[in-house]
């Protein structure tokens, strides 16, 4: 690990160096944008003897993008103190104004709340982003990051609105021990990486707004040689198909975000396929002085009876997977780019049932 | 007799008030470079432009620059023009960045250097009170977007 993060920082370094001298660069319609979203968070959870994988005490989210005529290239490296991982690497090609061809490792499209906020905590209002949106090394139920093409589109209906069409297909994560592994771009990658498909077809009621709404589907086939996957599933592979639908509503000084997803688990033997369904609906509102409250429900369906499920839940001493939680919380953007957030949740987990609250300082520079 | 010309005089009035030249102390105005191929851009061209998105004219892509010379430049410009709070335009304008490393609008906060860089870029795009550029025979002034 330490050799390939090296070799990343090099490349990141060479990256940032090419992209440098911005105002020479922009005599020749070349642009580039570098930007680090960065939080630190406090946490404490009742019946937890380890904050959730979700709760890094601090971690730096650097994105940098460079757009030379209709080619574009995009990073985004993620680092807390466990971890430093180039989250995306993409090379982009514009055929026509707001529709890219994109080939590299990306954020599957049929997340409607990953898509929206990515790695940047200081984007997402809430501390925490719901369970069944969590990233693969947090114990993450569907598989988020595919390395191969990704299609992006945005066409105008109508006098004022828009279709956004997404589509990726590719490499998705090896399942191994109870979690998923993505491809990694520059570390060695053992498991088997097998076919991801996924897509996104949404409407905008404006072109340039921000509320969309629309359906989403994803489909992953698994395949295993793990013991323990293979004890727990009583299967080598599984076919995984999400279908989901979302709502990202902005009407100042309200927002409100949720999706629903329901999820099918095929396995070998078919008597044994296993479906669950997992939810949430976030509202927000802004008040004077810069501050938004903030509340939100995630419940899910059958998620109890999944063997897929429970194979997630690695006994560590924190929160794995929720089946319910109620989380409540504040906002203060004291000032221009930083803003401090507290949040306060109840948890019904696979076991135990738990209250919560975080603390968290969220910033972007520059 | 009398009844039509006070209504006359007083259509005369109001036509006057209706087409007299707003104040340039409190116009805003697009603005390019005299240079410039671009000769109009729609209030949906603006916003693109302004939101990160890609718009191209006659085969270049155009490049917004945010002028933050006052404050209340800024906040007229996004209120009016792409109606949104400067937060929610930031973090709106970010996240364009973190969905696909979109560049941001440049910024300028000195109002001369904005409109030299204006002149001397062809695909650049931006505003201004009309005060401040309306005599620069090296900027074009394409419409007024905000007048008090």
């Amino acid at each position: 690990m330490p050799n390939s993060f090296s070799r990343l920082s090099i490349a990141f370094v060479l990256l940032i160096l090419f992209s440098a001298n911005r105002a020479s660069a922009d005599h020749e319609h070349a642009s580039n944008e570098f930007e680090v979203f960065l939080a630190g968070e406090a946490y404490h959870g009742s019946g937890q003897v380890r904050p959730g994988d979700d709760d890094t005490w601090f971690d730096a989210d650097v994105v940098f993008g460079l757009t030379q005529h209709q080619f574009r290239v995009f990073g985004e490296l993620y680092i807390t103190p466990d971890e430093h991982d180039l989250e995306r690497l993409q090379f982009g090609f514009e055929f026509v104004p707001e529709t890219v061809l994109w080939l590299g490792r990306f954020h599957q499209p049929a997340s409607a709340w990953n898509t929206e906020h990515h790695h940047g905590r200081y984007l997402q209002t809430a501390i925490t982003r719901p369970f069944i949106e969590r990233w693969e090394d947090e114990e993450g139920l569907i598989p988020q990051h595919i390395t191969g093409l990704l299609f992006e589109s945005r066409r105008p209906v109508g006098a004022d609105g828009a279709v956004q069409l997404s589509g990726g297909a590719g490499a998705g994560p090896a399942l191994r021990n109870g979690q998923y592994d993505p491809i990694d771009l520059i570390d060695h990658n053992p498991g088997k990486h097998r076919l991801s498909v996924t897509g996104r077809v949404a409407y905008l009621p404006e072109y340039t707004g921000a509320s969309s709404f629309g359906l989403l589907y994803g489909h992953d086939h698994i395949s295993t040689s793990s013991p323990m996957v293979i004890s727990a599933l009583n299967s080598r592979h599984a076919m995984l198909s999400i279908y989901g639908a979302y709502v990202d509503w902005n009407s100042e000084p309200w927002r409100a975000i949720g999706a629903n997803y329901y999820v099918d688990v095929a396995l070998d033997q078919q008597a044994r396929d296993e479906s669950f369904i997992s939810g949430y609906l976030q509202v927000e509102r802004q008040l004077p002085y810069k501050l938004t409250v903030f509340g939100r429900i995630e419940n899910s369906a059958r998620m109890q009876e999944s063997n897929y499920v429970a194979l997630f839940d690695d006994h560590d001493g924190d929160i794995d997977i929720a089946l319910r939680r109620n989380a409540l919380g504040l906002r203060w953007d004291y000032v221009r780019r930083q803003a401090l957030t507290i949040e306060v949740s109840h948890v019904v987990s696979l076991k135990q049932r738990s209250d919560e609250i975080r603390l968290q300082w969220s910033a972007v520079v520059p | 007799m009398k009844k039509i010309a006070v209504t006359w005089l007083l259509a005369a009035l109001i036509s006057a008030v209706l087409t007299m030249p707003a104040s340039a102390d409190e116009t805003l105005v697009l603005i390019v470079s005299a240079d410039s191929k671009v000769e109009q851009l729609d209030s949906l061209e603006v916003r693109k432009l302004f939101l990160g998105m890609t718009v191209i004219h006659n085969g270049d892509r155009l490049r917004p620059l945010l002028n933050e010379a006052e404050p209340r430049l800024k906040d007229v410009f996004l209120q009016n023009i792409v109606s949104m709070t400067d937060m929610t335009y930031d973090r709106r304008i970010l996240r364009l960045a973190l969905q696909g490393g979109r560049s941001l609008p440049a910024v300028y906060a000195d109002k001369f250097m904005l409109i030299n860089t204006v002149a001397a870029d062809p695909t650049s795009v931006s505003f201004a009170w009309a005060r401040d550029v309306q005599h620069d025979k090296r900027i074009k002034i394409l419409r007024v977007l905000w007048h008090d």
